[in-house]
């Protein structure tokens, strides 16, 4: 079940944040502003910066745990196995 | 400057770069692919890339000819809004992999409608294959476009000459490449893309008076001043939050059906690979975009600024006549190497893709005893036919090349994309509901698109249109509703349970997921379905109110 309800969260989540980081224009959109940033305006450079390093950011993140779940369906498929044998033994 | 014949002055010097850009893609070609002996060997290269090469290579397929040519066009014409709407399209790698390129990955899946077959049947994989070839299409037809624009400034030749020189040579490498020799020549060719992209814009923002020259990606705030006191509406945003919003349903829904782009997810030699040739597509990528944000910037500014004149007709040849205009020949003779490389390794993903669709995907459904060899040869003639019918389009190509790659995206975003999303994530899905949800979505937003009825539109702004921003705002969540609502109905009916295969739909569930059991909790929420229904609803709603453009 922990397995299982983990992969769902984390694609909801990360398929959340990424769709938010790739899209910083939208929020822009909605919240205007003025301000400046590294000479440039804050709501043309943000939503660049953001679509670069933080969706690079969130890839390693989602690899990892993607990865990581991927190991406990693993270690639960095993555990099944175990007890399918113990049962059967 | 005036308006005038943008062209090379020495023609044989981009002649002698291109030819040597295209033996050094035969050379790897023949030294990675020795010969394709089977359907899998053509399409997906034996699925043993490494994740450095594979991410190289997803981003090669991703930065199309676009990239060079279409999108400064289209900055020259929308500013910010365009930039903003671009940034969206890195999500594409990420999002297939997480939400459903692992799992395609663990079926052994070569194709997404490879996984519509297993999971909908026979009926709804050969809609879903025959609306991805149309994808496929005009997502070539746009690359296309862009090797005639390339071949006419080249040679000073008709465009009508370049495309049918220009596509005939790439279409022909095409065919005889394959796979496994395209991989490698995709990761050598987005090396190209960064390198005739990013040092000839530096030379270019060094010519124009910018003091960030030596990282042009990032380093142009310096002339941003005078660009405000030129053209103080260039940072505007100069639409609705609405706007902004649609870009969600079209383009980023829209990149999770490209045939093209999930392949390159097949071809990682494990999941942990996959994973990590994200990682690399995204940081490269993210280079490559930014720096076609900073060659718009400059184009504008150079027209805003220094005198540069380009007619609306030339506006795809942005990149090339900044080239021309602040580099010396030779600098724009690599740099149209580049844009030929950058439409080479998009059009083999699109054209392989739809050798796979019709080879795979509708002939080998419908006559499951072909032989591996009649098969292989029907995949390279529908490469062929593939490319020749995108040449033939491109013979009155609309104003923008992007405009028909964007709405490619909707297409996929429609027809195929939620078969694949709530297929690997619902039980329940079903093959009523995914034939209704292709069909009735896909019809829906080819009425509304503007290039059927030009009269049924949803904005009346002709590039928001064309690109298929409101035709997708409406029809993908049109497509999701029909999709859940229409299998929930059907799984509870009776009579046509005999016509339903649940219990294989549900162990191909589990299956992809990792699982080796199977348990009724898993991918079974009607509270996920029942929000999603009420939420496209909304979404379907509001793209039917006024756009106020």
């Amino acid at each position: 079940m922990e397995a299982y309800k983990k992969e769902v969260r984390f694609t909801i989540l990360m398929t959340v944040a990424f769709i938010l980081v790739g899209n910083v224009g939208l929020i822009f959109s909605i919240f205007p502003t003025d301000a400046v940033f590294l000479g440039y305006p804050l709501k043309y450079i943000l939503p660049i910066l953001m679509g670069w390093f933080g969706v690079f950011l969130l890839t390693i993140i989602a690899g990892a745990i993607g990865n990581r779940i991927d190991d406990e369906i693993e270690a639960e498929n095993v555990l099944l196995e175990n007890s399918r044998d113990t049962e059967e033994v | 400057m005036e308006n005038q014949n943008w062209q090379l002055e020495n023609p044989w010097m981009g002649l002698g770069v291109i030819l040597a850009t295209f033996l050094l893609f035969y050379i790897v070609g023949f030294v990675s692919n020795r010969k394709s002996t089977s359907a899998r060997e053509l399409y997906v290269g034996g699925s043993n890339t490494g994740s450095f090469v594979n991410g190289l290579a997803m981003s090669a397929t991703y930065m199309s000819l676009a990239t060079f040519l279409g999108i400064t066009a289209l900055i020259l014409r929308l500013q910010v809004p365009f930039i903003m709407l671009w940034i969206s399209l890195i999500l594409a790698i990420p999002l297939i992999t997480i939400i459903y390129g692992t799992s395609l990955r663990r079926m052994g899946a070569f194709s997404p409608t490879h996984f519509i077959r297993d999971r909908y049947g026979k009926t709804a994989s050969i809609i879903a294959a025959l609306f991805m070839i149309l994808v496929s299409i005009m997502y070539a037809l746009g690359q296309m476009i862009g090797i005639a624009v390339t071949f006419e400034t080249l040679l000073g030749i008709p465009y009508l000459t370049g495309l049918i020189v220009g596509g005939l040579i790439i279409v022909g490498y095409i065919t005889v490449g394959g796979m496994a020799g395209a991989t490698n020549n995709a990761a050598i060719q987005m090396v190209i893309i960064a390198l005739m992209f990013i040092v000839p814009l530096g030379a270019i923002m060094k010519a124009v008076g910018g003091t960030g020259w030596y990282f042009p990606p990032l380093l142009y705030a310096d002339m941003v001043p005078a660009m405000l006191e030129s053209l103080p509406t260039f940072f505007d945003y100069q639409f609705s939050p609405k706007w902004y919003f649609s870009i969600i349903p079209s383009l980023t829904i829209g990149a999770l059906g490209l045939p093209h782009l999930a392949m390159r997810v097949y071809t990682a030699s494990n999941l942990k690979s996959a994973r990590a040739a994200m990682v690399w597509f995204a940081f490269i990528l993210g280079l490559v975009f930014s720096a076609t944000y900073a060659m718009g910037f400059v184009g504008v500014y150079a027209t805003a600024t220094q005198g540069l004149v380009i007619s609306p007709e030339d506006a795809d040849k942005l990149t090339i006549i900044l080239n021309l205009v602040y580099n010396p020949d030779w600098v724009t003779a690599l740099v149209i190497a580049g844009a030929i490389s950058a439409g080479v390794s998009t059009l083999s993903g699109n054209l392989l893709a739809i050798g796979a669709l019709l080879s795979q995907d509708i002939v080998a459904t419908l006559k499951p005893n072909i032989s591996q060899r009649l098969n292989l040869r029907l995949g390279f003639v529908a490469i062929f036919l593939g490319g020749v019918v995108s040449i033939l389009l491109a013979i009155q190509p609309p104003a923008f090349l992007v405009v028909s790659i964007l709405w490619a995206f909707g297409l996929a975003g429609v027809t195929n994309a939620p078969l694949i999303i709530v297929g690997v994530w619902w039980k329940e899905a079903n093959k009523f509901g995914a034939i209704a949800a292709s069909v009735l979505g896909g019809i829906l937003y080819i009425v509304v698109s503007p290039f059927v009825f030009p009269s049924i539109v949803l904005t009346g702004h002709a590039v928001t249109d064309g690109m298929g921003l409101s035709g997708a705002m409406l029809a993908v969540p049109v497509s999701f509703i029909l999709l859940i609502v229409v299998s929930f109905i059907t799984n509870r009916m009776p009579s046509l349970a005999s016509k339903l295969t649940k219990q294989s739909d549900i162990e191909l569930i589990e299956r992809i997921h990792g699982w080796k059991d199977i348990k009724a909790y898993r991918y079974n929420s009607k509270l996920g379905a029942g929000i999603t229904v009420v939420l496209s609803a909304v979404i379907a709603v509001w793209a039917l109110m006024p756009w106020g453009m």
